[in-house]
């Protein structure tokens, strides 16, 4: 479903390559979640899946369209649009002369298991939601957009922790049901530990770790946070970029 | 205040709400700060002026889409300029709008054209008057207000709300502001159609401040009935021109003089602008 090759790049001004020969499949509806300390590449590799950025060399495939949460959901979402609105727009591939409120309502029928909560807000503008409320109706927009591939950067992480557990369920739940492919940064390990099917850790531009199948189901949160602190102290081990063992 | 100059208002108001919602178009829903007015106005008038001296016997049917047309593309100008040579927005406006007056001289031949005995829209009747303008009004606010509510009317109303999402759900901004600047300049040239007939005269200063008339009821209007949903937008310029039309003949009345009209508009464009955010203002 989505395929990176070889992939690198570098920001012109920066000596060091931000990616440095990422090689990365993911199938069908599985669902991986990336960890790593700030500046490791996580967001310039989900940037570069999207499209937002070109890769200077390597090959990426995307056997679907891409949609995206961010983490500032002002930037995912319309505040002054009612959240019908915002939904329209999620769901609409090819635009026809036809009044929009007719295909949301029918998009948000089909979508009832992805119940939300938020209904009674439906003809409200999004500005008056809470910023956790918000950031869910953005996944939602992601969600029933259609699209096969879904990158997730950081969606919860300015929320406060009883709604990041909420939006993260809500998440694991619907991306599952749907069987989207998804691609989750994360900086909390619970997080990344307890959702998905595989993890991916970033290290100085390199994937140093890649769990799945079932060491991933077994993983733990301190072998995790041992992996994490290892790499951030011994950074210079790593430079060849070979895959570290789980111990 | 005579009844004269509350139905004298109320023409106008109708004509300068024209205005008003082409100004709206690109300010509100695609965040394009756009200064064409001042140009495309009169360059309406002209067209309009030209094809009423021209003698054709049609000539709604003629000169008032012509004028359109040719306010329009001169919107499409504008966004071309923004958009493919990088001028921020209000330049090219301003650009655009100085070009026009050489272009409008060109069409007019001269500064000033009298245009008694030329037919047009309008007759002697204030009321009839006031109902053409109404329902030309009407006819291009209504199917606008449709659109806005179809597929396409959103992507539209998203391009200025947040471009970057917009970007991601693969609408064409360059698309949307051509199409939005397009349709403002359409409304421009056919508020200048209008008072072209309306006062059988054009001259090719008639655009000089028009923006700001403009502004001043898109401002009076939001301050009055708000801009957080599409109806309230929709309703605004309409609003705020009538209103706004009233107060200059409130101010006339009192013995304001017509020189100092200008000075008058500006001060109502600084009230209503600073009054939603000046704690200080609200008080007092």
């Amino acid at each position: 479903m989505l395929s990176l090759n070889n992939v690198t790049k570098s920001f012109s001004g920066v000596f060091e390559p931000v990616l440095k020969g990422i090689n990365l499949s993911l199938k069908e509806g599985e669902f991986c979640t990336v960890v790593g300390a700030n500046g490791s590449g996580k967001s310039t590799l989900l940037k570069i899946i999207s499209g937002e950025y070109f890769a200077d060399s390597g090959e990426i495939r995307r056997n679907g369209e891409v949609a995206q949460v961010v983490q500032d959901v002002n930037k995912g979402t319309i505040p002054a649009m009612t959240m019908l609105e915002n939904i329209a727009l999620s769901r609409m591939k090819t635009p026809r002369f036809a009044f929009y409120r007719r295909h949301a309502t029918e998009a948000i029928a089909n979508v009832r298991s992805l119940n939300i909560g938020l209904e009674k807000f439906i003809d409200q503008p999004l500005g008056i939601l809470s910023g956790g409320q918000r950031q869910t109706v953005a996944t939602l927009m992601a969600l029933i957009s259609g699209r096969k591939i879904l990158l997730l950067d950081e969606h919860t992480s300015a929320l406060d922790p009883k709604m990041q557990k909420e939006l993260m369920e809500y998440t694991a739940r619907s991306v599952r049901e749907l069987q989207v492919t998804t691609l989750m940064i994360t900086h909390n390990l619970e997080d990344a530990v307890k959702y998905g099917d595989r993890l991916i850790m970033m290290h100085k531009g390199r994937i140093v770790a890649d769990i799945g199948g079932k060491e991933k189901s077994e993983l733990k949160i301190q072998s995790l946070l041992e992996m994490f602190h290892r790499f951030e102290n011994q950074s210079l081990m790593h430079e060849g970029g070979e895959k570290c063992p789980l111990t | 205040m005579s009844i004269d100059l509350i139905v004298n208002g109320l023409q106008q108001g109708f004509i300068l709400a024209i205005i008003a919602y082409g100004i709206m178009i690109p300010f509100r829903f695609l965040d394009f700060a756009d200064l064409t007015a001042d140009g495309a106005y009169p360059l309406g008038g002209a067209v309009c002026a030209v094809c009423m001296l021209t003698g054709m016997h049609h000539i709604t049917v003629v000169a008032i889409p012509a004028s359109m047309v040719g306010a329009g593309i001169m919107g499409i100008c504008t966004a071309l300029i923004h958009l493919k040579l990088r001028v921020n927005s209000m330049l090219a406006g301003i650009i655009l709008s100085t070009m026009a007056y050489s272009v409008n001289l060109r069409v007019m031949g001269k500064p000033n054209i009298a245009l008694f005995d030329c037919g047009g829209l309008f007759q002697e009747s204030i009321g009839h008057n006031i109902l053409i303008i109404a329902a030309i009004l009407a006819v291009c606010v209504i199917p606008f207000a449709v659109f806005l509510r179809t597929d396409f009317g959103l992507r539209f109303r998203a391009v200025g709300m947040n471009p970057n999402l917009a970007k991601q759900q693969k609408i064409s901004i360059e698309k949307y502001t051509i199409f939005g600047l397009f349709v403002s300049g359409t409304m421009f040239g056919l508020a200048g159609s209008l008072i072209v007939q309306l006062q059988n005269y054009m001259d090719v200063g008639i655009g000089v401040g028009i923006l700001i008339h403009g502004l001043a009821s898109l401002m009076i209007g939001e301050v009055m009935v708000g801009n957080a949903t599409l109806s309230q937008q929709l309703v605004a310029p309409l609003l705020g021109a009538l209103v706004y039309q009233q107060a200059q003949g409130i101010a006339l009345s009192f013995g304001l003089a017509p020189s100092d009209l200008k000075f008058f508009t500006g001060s109502v464009v600084l009230l209503v602008t600073a009054l939603p955010k000046n704690r200080i203002l609200k008080r007092a």
